[in-house]
């Protein structure tokens, strides 16, 4: 009896996920254990192990398609086992038109969101090669093919050049189509090389004009094909857009001395079995410690209301490979300096490397972004809602500062920190920034190790 | 004030000026010697008429092969001479016609630039909103001690032979040397053709440059490659003195000997360094589109150094005046067809498998005998040659076809558009040839990468 494998539910509001990668093919062998397949959610990516060993009789979804949780989306079993009782109702064949249809003729799951099919990309195409080939037409004008009515040259030309647009404008009496209607539809329109049909089949797009013969769009015009979003990217983009779009993002720069930053950073390395705390771990510290005494930006601001909050749960920006991630620190305020530390570093690994459960990636009070490691001297960190605040830490630099009539160079470390106006105004957030400021000078005293 | 100024009048100029006038602008083309320039007068037009008449000659001795036999053959060079004369007469009327019609104001004299859209010819000075230099080439002088004594011919003086020379030892081993040595072997000199490469006809694909060596080694023509010219005694008894690969050293008794090793841009005394033009030994850079390095100075043709053949040029020449005019016109150097006119003939057309490996290209290839067309045995008794043919793995477009035997000349026009248009094997396959022809080599060539 062949084992079904489901497309597993990770996280508590994961409803759908994407398989976004068959790792093995019909028919493989794999073991217990083994990834065979990489799911996506639009939080991120996770790898699929193998619940047994045996052989993939049947993948029941192409790479791409999205499918609910716990849809059963491979059969494991013995080679030549009969697996239709498991495919899903609605799932096709994998390959084929047949699937397609038949979810395209099922409403109920199309409203669901189901799609066996990634969605196809939403891309300008020129009309292809008009040689051998019907073309798509250009001309928006006119009726459509059911309706168009063409004259008996026209027909000919038509059937001639194979060449059954779907809208013409007829100039004829009544919108007749007449031959030279199709003629100058079919001679003006830019022509698409037989290569280059075949690149642009595969995604690539034209880019300006063709420069064949006659102005013919050649493979070296196109432009390279382009890449579908991931899920994580579209969330990241939607969030985004949403970000600027309902709040009023305001961004205020400051910079506290760096001198105890360093001075606790060299006794941590010069100390044996000392806790790993790096700088920015300091600064997540500091900014915890500052947001006890400012309730107002460790807050949410959903439909009118301003949510305050008792304890900070610390979201921090992560670069992954499939794209920013922000892992969340449940009540930062209750860990010491190197708990905090720990911690972070535990959740940076496991979202590097596409484990970290759904749930550490949601609930932040207040996000910190460090872009500092990279050299960002200040930036525009962007808020993430319903969060009122984000602080965004900058790389450490020298400036020169008046003292005793004389000019001395010190270390600076910069802060942007950026408040949603509609819940706190400027004051409030620079008089945030300046106990920061106070507690990350007195790093020392403040983070004991 | 003139919309465009062309100074040279071969075929890139000549070919420019009358595409300018017929879009009803105001012309001057500025020759030195004749209108028509090296192709017509000492290039292409000669050496056919030299090669048909000296093919026709061959194929009198031959004729037996084809059941048909003759008397005694002479080859008679003042009456090919002649010949070529009048066919070459015919033509520059032709252009003559061509440019009036077109509106062309034709102006003999050496021009030279003196500003970016002034010409000075002698006293005059003529203005212009537009300047297409198209100055040619002229055969180059390799440094070889006596190349310049007077008994050393060239592709321009070797059309005034009067006799048939006993001995010809050629200089050069490109498609202008092969030519002479294919027409000298066929009326019955001896030929010996002198390489500094390890192969001849530098730039073709290796596949037919090979057996294009092999098939002329048989009709008896003496190659030697990888060899050195070192010097050439300048007194008519005298001898060329050559090295060979294996450092051994030689004199070959020509009677007759003849430089062709290569051509050079005519750059010099055109006014470059004054207005700034940037240019090389090699030729003035042009962009794609005929543009040089200053605007409203344009070029075109050999000057350019780009692919030095009659028919680049006039495309060079009639895209450069589309784009100084308005319609946005560039030239694609990757399907220009070429032709060797040696018997057998060489054309081809597009990257040569060499060019693909060294651009990492994916291909795949094909080799059909010509012999696969009928009509390839029915006209070439005991000839043989091939159609190669490379395409990319991928796609299936066609990169390159490339040709030995006659009349390959004629067919790789229809290879040249399916490079131009990026024709894929699939979609050359549904193309009709007409049978018994030889292009159906090219067709079965195709078909076999399919």
């Amino acid at each position: 009896m062949a084992t079904p494998v489901e497309a597993p539910k990770l996280g508590n509001t994961v409803e759908e996920c994407i398989i976004a990668k068959w790792f093995k093919t019909k028919g493989a062998a794999v073991s217990s254990g083994e990834t065979i397949a990489e799911i996506e959610t639009d939080k991120a990516t996770f790898e699929l192990p193998a619940p047994v060993s045996g052989t993939l009789i049947e993948t029941f979804f192409p790479e791409g398609a999205m499918v609910p949780v716990f849809t059963v989306i491979c059969a494991i079993g013995e080679p030549g086992e009969n697996v239709e009782a498991l495919r899903p109702k609605a799932a096709g064949p994998v390959s084929g038109q047949e699937k397609t249809d038949s979810l395209a003729g099922d409403h109920s799951l199309e409203r669901k969101g189901w799609q066996a099919e990634a969605p196809a990309p939403q891309v300008m195409k020129p009309s292809g090669s008009k040689v051998g080939q019907a073309l798509s037409p250009a001309s928006q004008v006119g009726s459509v093919v059911s309706e168009l009515v063409l004259s008996p040259r026209a027909r000919r030309f038509a059937e001639e050049h194979g060449f059954h647009p779907q809208r013409v404008a007829g100039s004829g009496p009544g919108g007749r189509v007449l031959e030279d209607d199709l003629r100058r539809l079919y001679y003006g329109t830019p022509r698409t090389s037989f290569a280059a049909r075949k690149c642009m089949e595969e995604g690539a797009e034209a880019r300006g004009e063709g420069s064949g013969p006659g102005g013919m769009i050649l493979s070296e015009d196109l432009g390279p094909a382009p890449v579908r979003m991931t899920g994580i990217r579209e969330k990241i983009a939607r969030r985004m857009r949403e970000s600027l779009a309902s709040t009023a993002q305001y961004t205020l720069n400051a910079s506290a001395g760096a001198a105890g930053l360093l001075a606790l950073r060299a006794r941590i390395k010069a100390t044996p079995g000392a806790p790993a705390i790096n700088i920015g771990d300091m600064v997540v510290f500091c900014a915890v410690r500052a947001l006890l005494e400012f309730p107002d930006l460790n807050a949410e601001l959903i439909e009118g209301r301003i949510y305050r909050h008792a304890h900070v749960h610390v979201g921090f920006a992560c670069d992954t490979p499939r794209g920013l991630m922000v892992p969340v620190v449940r009540d930062a305020d209750k860990l010491s300096a190197a708990d905090l530390a720990a911690r972070m570093k535990a959740l940076t690994a496991a979202a590097v490397q596409g484990n970290i459960a759904l749930d550490d990636l949601a609930g932040a009070t207040f996000t910190v972004s460090n872009l500092g490691g990279l050299g960002i001297e200040s930036f525009t960190p962007l808020l993430n809602p319903p969060q009122v605040a984000i602080l965004g830490v900058d790389a450490i630099a020298v400036k020169p500062v008046r003292r005793d009539g004389g000019i001395e160079f010190l270390d600076f470390i910069g802060l942007s920190l950026t408040c949603d106006h509609q819940a706190v105004d400027g004051a409030p957030g620079a008089r945030f920034l300046q106990v920061l400021k106070r507690n990350i000078e007195n790093v020392e005293t403040l983070c004991t190790i | 004030m003139y919309d465009l100024i062309v100074i040279g009048a071969g075929p890139g100029g000549y070919e420019a000026a009358g595409h300018a006038g017929r879009m009803g602008k105001k012309v001057a083309l500025v020759e030195k010697e004749r209108v028509g320039g090296t192709c017509l007068h000492v290039g292409c037009i000669p050496a056919k008429t030299f090669l048909r008449s000296s093919k026709l000659y061959r194929e009198c001795g031959e004729s037996q092969n084809y059941g048909v036999r003759v008397g005694s053959r002479e080859f008679d060079m003042p009456a090919v001479v002649a010949r070529k004369d009048r066919v070459v007469g015919t033509l520059a009327k032709g252009v003559a016609t061509m440019l009036k019609r077109a509106g062309v104001e034709t102006i003999s004299g050496q021009a030279r630039l003196v500003a970016r859209n002034t010409v000075e010819l002698g006293e005059r000075r003529l203005e212009a909103a537009n300047i297409l230099l198209a100055t040619g080439s002229r055969p180059a002088v390799p440094p070889i001690s006596g190349i310049g004594s007077a008994r050393v011919l060239d592709s321009n003086t070797v059309f005034g032979l009067a006799t048939i020379p006993r001995r010809v030892a050629i200089v050069g081993g490109g498609y202008i040397g092969l030519e002479f040595a294919c027409f000298f072997n066929e009326i019955g000199s001896q030929v010996a053709v002198y390489e500094m490469l390890p192969h001849i006809a530098s730039g073709c694909d290796r596949d037919i440059s090979s057996r294009l060596l092999q098939i002329l080694k048989r009709k008896g023509i003496e190659f030697h490659l990888s060899a050195k010219v070192t010097a050439i005694d300048e007194d008519a008894e005298g001898a060329l003195h050559y090295t060979e690969a294996d450092g051994s050293q030689g004199a070959d008794a020509a009677d007759c000997i003849l430089n062709a090793a290569g051509r050079a841009p005519n750059v010099a005394g055109l006014g470059l360094e004054e207005v700034g033009v940037d240019f090389s030994a090699k030729g003035i850079r042009t962009s794609d589109r005929g543009q040089t390095n200053v605007a409203g100075i344009w070029a075109c043709g050999d000057v350019t150094g780009r692919r030095m053949l009659a028919h680049v040029a006039t495309r060079e020449g009639i895209a450069a005046v589309n784009n100084m005019f308005g319609r946005k016109d560039r030239i694609r150097y990757n399907a220009i067809p070429a032709v060797i006119y040696t018997h057998p003939e060489v054309a081809t057309v597009g990257q040569t498998e060499e060019e693909l490996q060294a651009a990492g290209v994916d291909y795949k290839k094909s080799i059909v005998p010509m012999a696969v067309a009928g009509r390839f045995l029915v006209e070439n008794e005991g000839g043989s040659g091939i159609v190669k043919a490379l395409a990319g793995a991928r796609h299936g477009e066609i990169l390159g076809v490339h040709a030995i035997g006659d009349s390959s000349s004629e067919f790789i026009v229809a290879a040249a558009v399916m490079v131009a248009t990026e024709m894929c094997v699939a979609d050359a396959a549904g193309i009709v040839f007409p049978h018994p022809t030889v292009s159906e080599a090219l067709r079965e060539a195709i078909l076999a990468m399919g």
